[in-house]
């Protein structure tokens, strides 16, 4: 059922309160129980942003601090020369985990875990449009986060660095389990960080205020938009990387090492093709939350916000292109450096589009110096000082001189704490009050602020010197005499000053934040956008017209008339959690969405795929197995209950606009996520194919190499003809299920068990095609690769098929027809993805050895 | 999201994807040809590598040109009752298109100041 995506009766250009006063008797009453937190144990199964946003931006800043510990350690055992306090083993565990924890738990999840709490606000959505998924991707996070931690109790921790570079880290000079940790801990981590990039994309995308079109966006959604964005493109390929290293650790397929035609610069293209954009990927929320801040605390609109979005842009496709720059030492082709170094340097330039839009903001307006306003003046200092010397080692000579030495530590650490951190304070301090009923102290935020801002340029500013005059990073203790005692010293003394300040934040936090559900603070900074509105569980009492990006300044009584409920769907429609979904552009209402409401189903389904990955890394598999096993029937039994149909008619949400509560294709918010979940699917597939073509390359004489035979020319055709009439079916299937009359004819199920053997047989035919021939996955780099791309395959045949056995049995239980079928909808979308992906796959490893001459 | 508004989203990043399509190009080919050893080759009388980022090159600055001049005009054929959208995605695509040149220029020009594969 779907509607227009112009609705004639709207006109935000003309706004008047759609509902009318006196709101009708247990109105509000029913909004309110549909949005109760569950109480007791069950506390912990809330799926709803207002809950699961704050035990996540908790999680990270535990993790800040533990990993802001192990800096410590680090920085006594440096803080004079021929120091004992910790041995070379311990130290190594102690900046891999350092590196770690404040990259993967710390700083993607602290960006994600504030856009969670706060952009549902900042559009006034009801909440995100998956909040389950929000849930598993919290719980996910927590129990796996936790558990890779308290591997350093153990001696089990990672230590290869946060970067994890074969040839250290494979079984040959890592036998122990240390870098399984880090290879399934991490890897499924990713796996969390894009389940809330998804939530993000379609939350940005699909659940705004009305009217709030794309030129009225807050900023902070632009900058969310483009990070998740970022994270979709990015993240498969440190999948994809920690996949094939850990399977040359687990199965000895050599994709890596180079005796057998692997090469170790394969995990360096993969790993920095994510960990380049990662530092932009925790920068952009950071200039988002910068760009909210500013016109608040100078009391003026944001100057340039085109150019704001232009940069944030600008930086999402200009970061993809410098991932070399983290490989200039490696004896690439100065050529090809240039590439990259063309690129570095040409990322500034957006950077610097924003700081100057910042400061002419801030020179038009009025800036108050409170706590924000100083971490943020903290910010482009630091920042700035650290992108400086971005562009000096973003030149390969420059960098051939700096490298692996402290001057890049310092640079990195101006970068990542400047450019993320001092940020994120300021947000705390600015975006508290929403949350709390009362704000953080101003008198000891400036302590904070100055502890931290003293003690950031005391440890790194002579790290600068102490890289330049040769030390080396990543050493656990230095001789005496090599003139770097007194610089070291220094460094630790700032450390602690930074821990000074740290530690102040939390008493001071500890002291004065309380949780507010209906009675926060208050717009205690006279804000302008749509966070500052009153809130509660649901959020916003109803759902506003906006008509400016400030609309709290420029429309008066917005946050009355939103409490009083005269807007947008100000009750419940269907008597359960909703939120209204508008279209992507204009923001025009286009249906009622039904939130599932809380379960233990994400929370089992969490702590069941932790333990899956946890116990694969100390080798216990059937019991893996079986937690894998139990984490897909949660999964399930989550599902079940989604996709409801249309339980009532079309809804009068006010103003005379009647929307559905239910819709299905290109409308549908989970359409929406299913392309994006297509999106990451065909990276990780991309970056295999990437990696099949580098081992080429790598491997002149022997693509496939001497004695290895390749299968029979018809048998990709076999395979291929089986994805193919695998499709025909399902695309009938979806034919059969056309009209609004809800029918449910009965070849439907038939038709989708009969491509349920089509697709198994087709990746089952490739995999005997290729073991017939004998090739061996260990022998060659060669074979690993065309085995990666078959398993990799089987992996979305396995996905499909339980997709498809999952929807016959929603047909069999009446939850399927020819209205209500978004999940067939959902099904087909991955069915189609997975028969592309197996043609092609096809293609490469049948065509290209023998475009290429092979036998 | 309808053709009308897939082919806006396309026309406003055309720069940045011809950009993307550029450097995509050139360093794989200057990887390949490099790796293997294809390089000595010449296309009317320019090195292989460098004749490649060449004609990449000024493709790029083509489509990044015409998304520059087309963000224009659909900018100019607004009228004073456009939606909003529409006139925020044609000034984005302008200075996207603007913004892109200037990077695909950058981009190309160390194919004529380094040598190949050294």
């Amino acid at each position: 059922m779907n509607v227009p995506e112009r609705s004639e009766a709207f006109d935000p250009r003309e706004p008047e309160l759609p509902n009318p006063l006196p709101r009708p008797a247990g109105e509000f009453e029913a909004l309110e129980k549909a949005w109760e937190a569950p109480r007791g144990l069950s506390f912990i199964t809330a799926v709803n942003n207002t809950y699961v946003g704050l035990w996540y931006v908790g999680t990270a800043f535990l993790f800040f601090i533990l990993a802001g510990i192990l800096s410590l350690i680090m920085r006594v055992q440096l803080a004079a020369p021929e120091s004992d306090l910790v041995g070379h083993g311990l130290y190594n565990q102690l900046f891999t985990m350092h590196g770690t924890v404040m990259m993967f738990l710390f700083a993607v999840p602290a960006v994600e875990a504030a856009s969670v709490y706060l952009l549902p606000n900042m559009q006034a959505a009801r909440d995100l449009p998956f909040p389950r998924l929000s849930a598993y991707a919290y719980w996910a996070y927590f129990v796996g986060g936790l558990v890779f931690f308290c591997t350093i109790f153990f001696g089990l921790a990672p230590n290869g660095g946060w970067f994890m570079y074969p040839p250290l880290t494979s079984t040959k000079y890592s036998p122990a389990d240390n870098a399984d940790w880090w290879l399934l801990g991490i890897g499924f981590i990713e796996i969390s960080a894009i389940a809330g990039a998804i939530e993000i994309i379609v939350g940005v995308m699909k659940t705004r205020a009305v009217g709030m079109s794309l030129d009225k966006m807050p900023v902070y959604s632009w900058a969310m938009l483009v990070f998740a964005v970022m994270i979709v493109i990015g993240f498969p390929a440190i999948i994809l990387g920690t996949l094939l290293l850990e399977m040359e650790r687990a199965f000895d397929w050599p994709f890596f090492i180079a005796e057998r035609g692997g090469d170790p610069l394969l995990w360096q293209h993969l790993f920095w093709f994510f960990g380049h954009p990662e530092v932009y990927i925790i920068f952009l929320p950071a200039t988002g939350m910068v760009s909210m801040i500013v016109p608040a605390m100078a009391q003026t609109p944001l100057i340039g916000y085109r150019l704001i979005v232009l940069a944030l842009v600008a930086t999402g496709f200009l970061s993809f292109g410098l991932w070399v720059h983290h490989m200039f030492a490696t004896g690439l082709p100065k050529m090809s450096l240039s590439f990259f170094s063309a690129a570095s340097t040409a990322v500034a330039v957006p950077s610097g589009i924003q700081v100057f839009a910042w400061i002419a903001t801030i020179a038009s307006g009025r800036m108050r110096l409170t706590t924000p306003s100083l971490f943020i003046i903290g910010f482009l200092f630091i920042f700035t000082l650290g992108g400086l010397t971005g562009v000096m080692v973003a030149m390969a000579p420059f960098d051939w001189q700096a490298h692996d030495s402290y001057f890049v530590v310092a640079h990195l650490h101006y970068v990542l704490i400047g450019g993320m951190v001092f940020p994120l304070f300021a947000a705390l301090y600015y975006w508290v009050p929403v949350a709390s009923k009362q704000a953080l102290s101003e008198r000891v935020g400036r302590w904070v602020f100055g502890l931290m801002f003293v003690g950031v340029n005391v440890t790194f500013l002579p790290m600068h010197i102490t890289g330049l005059i040769g030390m080396p990073r990543r050493v656990y203790t230095y001789p005496v005499g090599m003139g770097w005692d007194a610089l070291n010293l220094v460094s630790t003394l700032g450390a602690f000053t930074i821990a000074a300040g740290v530690a102040l934040f939390i008493v001071d936090f500890a002291r004065r934040f309380r949780i507010a559900r209906d009675e926060n603070a208050g717009n205690v900074w006279n804000a302008g956008t749509l966070e500052w509105l009153p809130n509660a569980n649901y959020n916003t009492r109803s759902i506003p017209i906006v008509v400016s990006r400030e609309p709290l300044w420029d429309q008066p009584n917005l946050s009355r008339d939103v409490q009083d409920g005269r807007y947008y769907l100000p009750g419940t429609a269907t008597g359960g959690r909703e939120t209204l979904v508008t279209s992507p552009f204009d923001a025009r209402p286009q249906y009622v969405l039904q939130v599932p409401g809380p379960g233990w189903q994400p929370l089992l389904a969490a702590v069941f795929t932790a333990a899956f990955f946890l116990l694969l890394t100390v080798k216990m598999v059937l019991l893996s197995a079986t937690c894998g096993v139990l984490a897909i029937i949660c999964v399930i039994w989550w599902l079940w209950d989604t996709d409801p149909g249309p339980v009532r008619p079309p809804v009068d949400i006010g103003g005379g606009i009647v929307v559905p509560v239910y819709a299905t294709g290109s409308m549908n918010h989970s359409w929406w996520a299913m392309i994006v979940l297509m999106v990451v699917a065909g990276m990780v597939f991309t970056c295999l194919i990437f990696s099949y073509l580098f081992l080429w390359l790598v491997n002149p004489a022997a693509w496939p190499p001497q004695g290895v035979a390749l299968p029979d020319g018809s048998r990709p055709f076999v395979s291929g003809a089986l994805y193919v009439v695998s499709a025909v079916l399902i695309a009938y299937a979806s034919r059969m299920l056309r009209g609004e009359d809800r029918r449910r004819p009965r070849a439907v199920p038939v038709l989708i068990a009969m491509a349920l053997p089509c697709v198994a047989g087709a990746s089952a035919a490739e995999l005997w095609a290729q073991w017939q021939t004998g090739l061996s996955p260990s022998a060659h780099a060669y074979g690993a690769a065309v085995y990666a791309i078959v398993s990799l395959q089987i992996f979305f045949v396995l996905t499909s098929l339980i997709m498809g056995i999952y929807t016959i049995a929603r047909w069999l239980a009446g939850r399927l027809d020819s209205v209500r079928r978004t999940t067939f909808d959902n099904t087909m979308l991955f069915w189609f993805y997975t028969i592309g992906q197996g043609l092609v796959a096809l293609a490469v490893v049948h065509g290209f050895p023998r475009l290429t001459g092979g036998v | 999201m309808g053709g009308r508004r897939t082919g806006q989203v396309l026309l406003m990043l055309a720069g940045f994807i011809a950009w993307a399509v550029q450097f995509t190009v050139i360093y794989a080919v200057t990887s390949t040809l490099c790796g293997r050893e294809w390089a000595g080759a010449t296309i009317l009388g320019v090195g292989s590598v460098q004749a490649i980022i060449l004609a990449t090159t000024l493709a790029a600055l083509a489509v990044a040109a015409l998304g520059l001049l087309w963000s224009l005009q659909a900018h100019r054929s607004l009228g004073e009752a456009a939606a909003a959208p529409d006139r925020f995605m044609s000034q984005a695509g302008a200075l996207i298109g603007g913004f892109s040149l200037v990077v695909i220029l950058w981009q190309g020009i160390p194919a004529f100041i380094l040598p190949a594969c050294a």
